[in-house]
């Protein structure tokens, strides 16, 4: 698996430890990187991912249907599920002001084994980090 | 020349935000791992 997720486009170091079933996953410094690409790597090398969690800098955007998103790259933003936190930086919504947040892209719903990659992911917001 | 430095630190300020912004970390928990 750590072969196999090293080869996906924008990683630099994969880091496995198999007594929790912790992958950490460090992406090149000016690589793009899909968190969706690597939930469906996981899968396709033989194991379950269980959670998929983030920390990511970037801007507050609303998006094209007026929710708030987290845009990382020109091309790249993650919707955020809604909550309190999210609530929170609403009024930096097209300000410039860049926002470190960690949060949840992806659970395993009960019953199911290969993740739903078809939808965009939603980044629930667990903790914002810094704003400056 | 000086409009020139101008518009150049003008773009600068618009274009670093977003060139400083990145997906940091990715961690995951998983299961089926032996």
């Amino acid at each position: 698996m750590k072969q196999h997720l090293g080869r996906q486009s924008g990683v630099q170091n994969v880091e496995v430890s198999l007594n929790d079933g912790k992958v950490e996953v460090t992406p090149k410094e000016d690589g793009q990187i899909d968190p969706a690409q690597l939930l469906k790597a996981t899968y396709d090398s033989g194991v379950t991912a269980a959670e998929m969690e983030m920390t990511a800098r970037g801007k507050i955007v609303k998006d094209s249907s007026g929710g708030l998103a987290l845009q990382v790259e020109p091309n790249q933003s993650f919707a955020f599920a809604p909550n309190e936190l999210s609530k929170g930086l609403e009024a930096l919504a097209g300000t410039q002001t860049m926002v470190t947040v960690r949060g949840q892209l992806y659970k395993k719903q009960a019953g199911k084994k290969k993740p739903d990659t078809s939808a965009p992911l939603k980044l629930l917001i667990l903790e914002v980090q810094k704003k400056e | 020349m000086n409009s020139r430095i101008a518009l150049l630190l003008l773009l600068g300020c618009t274009l670093a935000p977003v060139s400083q912004a990145q997906i940091k970390h990715i961690e995951m928990r998983v299961e089926g791992m032996t």
